[in-house]
């Protein structure tokens, strides 16, 4: 029977220290006495993995079987043009789009993203082989796309440095919505050969200003921000 | 020709039983539905209810008394499933659960789709018979009838017949409908909607401790000890253990010298069989929220007794209690959020618990009471323990149960620090009460 000195209680005869300060047993009289089993088991659990091997399967079959049907009807019969690449594009983002959900939860945010941006794209230059020329998807389709992939990229990068509460995802959401639209009118307009100048774009522009000040102006007025904060908490 | 016209009819008989399973389901109780909104990859509501015995136990044995015994409480055989609007519960026929050897870490993540899909595991290690269950299937005092008729059934095959009483169930009696009922329902009835409290409060910080990891520090003492000290401060025993928990936040919050103090509330779940009377052996259990505030100033361990010993009095009657299960009950009633599809509900409920309810206590307390059992068993029981299973966010909980003469209480958290226990147990010393320190750290 052995005792904390620091915390006074009685210490169960597997203890070596107290689980409470760790204070280490010291009992003169026992010393070189073998210690009795923890009543605690040692071995440590896992949780049971669930397979969804079947739903894997399933999807990938499925995604497969719907390509190679399709490029064979094309090779075969309505060969005209090559349109099954248009259904083995959209196949392939599918799969890359449920990959992490069925198969890899555990995949980064990020590369998720950056995956399915990837994606996109890869579909995107398929289709050009069914369209009459390619310069769109330089020109426009590849850029769009890349820009709306580093977009949403902002998010989990931010998460990863900053605690992002409500206020600063939505200054964050606000101030990428116009950048989006400038860059895509910008890009439309350079596709289309017209003079680099915004329009339509402007209006969310400047919407989206007048949204990021009043939202700047909340969190840096601390007042401000808690009455927000109480109003809208849920 | 008789063999097969007699395998014929059981076939039929068992046809019959399997569409009449089929037909059965249960909805999930008030409150069973928002544990299965907070399930995450390292989360689930489960706790533990353990029973030490004065002999080893034998595995086969215990797994043919499990096989006897869960067939008497369906709503613990069974599944949980996903409907548009709401989950609900349905008979599980597939084999199993398994009595396992017991592990380090207790009250693992639960997930619904492994285990056979039972929500509850059973589990043994030396002399020592634990379930595990998740909240969803129903609250400690239906945990406890399970756990004790499971152990009535397991002595009943080593030789010690046990009549059923209390909380030991006939295993061959079919199951009271009571016993299957969302009793919640039946006392929501109060006039008003009384507002609960909320506001931020004291937050236990300390190291996160690695996934798969539950560090259990249990404090053993004298029933009768403990009453004696609680007498003295004239308070109950919970009461007196509730005051002890608030002081030791208050401490571990003055050690943590923050900008600004917070209150410092425990979540404390109350039985409400106690005031409305009902067989059920699923949740029906609200919480109180005993509180200390240190910005009004500094409280002596005595106020702090005399402050739980008055919330205590105050708020923990028929009336309140009905009036809480009432506002409780009247989210679910709304035809509005009835008609709102489950994957929503899932999101506000989840990002309402995440940013509101979690924060609105500092620690959890239960307190399961004196345990009886029938006088038959009483020679073969040492003591019983109840695990409040792993907090949501790091914090600590603590939960007590009393047999006979034996008082524990256990505490369970997943962070490395165990300030809070240490200060709780030596207050207890402090008191002059005599306290045995067992745990599971290293």
């Amino acid at each position: 029977m052995s005792y904390c000195v620091n915390c006074g209680v009685e210490l169960e005869a597997s203890l070596r220290e107290c689980p409470l300060c760790h204070t280490p047993v010291m009992n003169p009289r026992e010393i070189g006495r073998e210690l009795p089993p923890s009543p605690y088991p040692t071995a440590k659990g896992q949780v049971e993995v669930v397979k969804r091997k079947d739903l894997g399967i399933l999807v990938t079959v499925v995604l497969t079987a719907a390509a190679v049907t399709c490029l064979l009807l094309n090779l075969l019969v309505f060969s005209a043009s090559l349109w099954s690449l248009i259904v083995i594009g959209c196949c392939l983002c599918l799969f890359v789009f449920l990959f992490p959900a069925i198969f890899y939860s555990r995949m980064p945010v990020w590369l998720m993203l950056l995956a399915d941006g990837a994606s996109v794209a890869v579909c995107l230059f398929l289709f050009t082989f069914v369209t009459a020329e390619d310069a769109w998807f330089v020109q426009l389709g590849l850029p769009i796309v890349a820009f709306l992939t580093v977009c949403a990229e902002i998010f989990p990068l931010l998460s990863r440095f900053f605690p992002l509460s409500i206020l600063p995802c939505a200054l964050c959401v606000f101030t990428e919505i116009p950048a989006f639209c400038v860059a895509l009118e910008l890009r439309i307009r350079h596709y289309l050969k017209q003079p680099a100048h915004i329009v339509w774009s402007a209006v969310v522009l400047t919407v989206c200003v007048i949204i990021d000040i009043a939202l700047v102006t909340i969190l840096t007025k601390k007042r401000l921000r808690n009455e927000v904060r109480r109003r809208l908490h849920f | 020709m008789k063999k097969t016209s007699k395998q014929n009819a059981s076939n039929r008989i068992s046809k019959q039983n399997a569409r009449n399973r089929k037909d059965v389901w249960y909805k999930l109780d008030l409150s069973a539905i928002v544990y299965p909104t907070l399930q995450r990859r390292d989360f689930s509501s489960v706790y533990r209810l353990s029973v030490v015995l004065k002999e080893q136990i034998d595995p086969d044995l215990l797994q043919l008394a499990l096989d006897r015994t869960l067939p008497r409480f369906p709503t613990y055989k069974v599944a949980i499933r996903k409907g548009v609007f709401w989950r609900y519960l349905e008979p599980n026929a597939r084999p199993g659960p398994y009595v396992r050897r017991d592990i380090k870490n207790p009250c693992m993540p639960m997930h619904f789709k492994g285990n056979n899909r039972y929500l509850i595991r059973v589990y043994y290690y030396g002399s020592r018979i634990a379930l595990e269950a998740h909240h969803c299937l129903g609250d400690g005092t239906g945990g406890m009838c399970l756990l004790q008729t499971l152990t009535a059934v397991y002595l009943e095959l080593t030789g010690h017949p046990v009549r059923p009483e209390g909380f030991v169930l006939d295993i061959s009696s079919e199951p009271d409908p009571e016993e299957l009922e969302d009793a919640y329902m039946r006392y929501a009835n109060a006039q008003v909607c009384p507002p609960r409290p909320a506001g931020k409060t004291y937050r236990v910080r300390g190291t996160k401790e690695p996934f798969y990891t539950l560090n259990i520090i249990d404090g053993v003492m004298s029933v009768r000890e403990v009453m004696a000290v609680a007498g003295k401060y004239g308070a109950t025993v919970t009461e007196y253990l509730n005051a002890v928990l608030l002081y030791s936040l208050l401490q571990k919050q003055a050690s943590d010298r923050p900008a600004r103090p917070r209150p410092v509330r425990i979540a404390m779940p109350v039985n409400l069989r106690r005031f409305f009377p009902s067989k059920t052996l699923r949740n029906f259990i609200t919480m109180v929220y005993p509180f200390v505030d240190p910005r009004l100033g500094d409280y002596t361990f005595e106020e702090i007794v005399e402050q739980v010993h008055n919330y205590m009095r105050y708020y923990i009657n028929a009336k309140f209690l009905r009036g809480d299960i009432t506002t409780n009950a009247s989210t679910q009633r709304n035809p509005l959020i009835r008609v709102v599809p489950l994957f929503i509900k899932d999101f506000v409920v989840r990002t309402f618990y995440t940013r509101v309810q979690d924060k609105n206590s500092s620690a959890g307390l239960t307190n399961m009471g004196a345990l009886h059992v029938p006088e038959d068993m009483k020679p073969y029981i040492e003591r019983f323990d109840i695990y409040m299973g792993q907090p949501f966010s790091s914090r600590t909980n603590c939960a007590v149960i009393s047999y006979e003469d034996i008082l524990t209480v256990n505490f369970a958290s997943s962070i490395v620090e165990a300030d809070v226990e240490r200060c709780f147990f030596r207050r207890l010393v402090q008191d002059g009460i005599h306290v045995t320190i067992e745990s599971n750290r290293e």
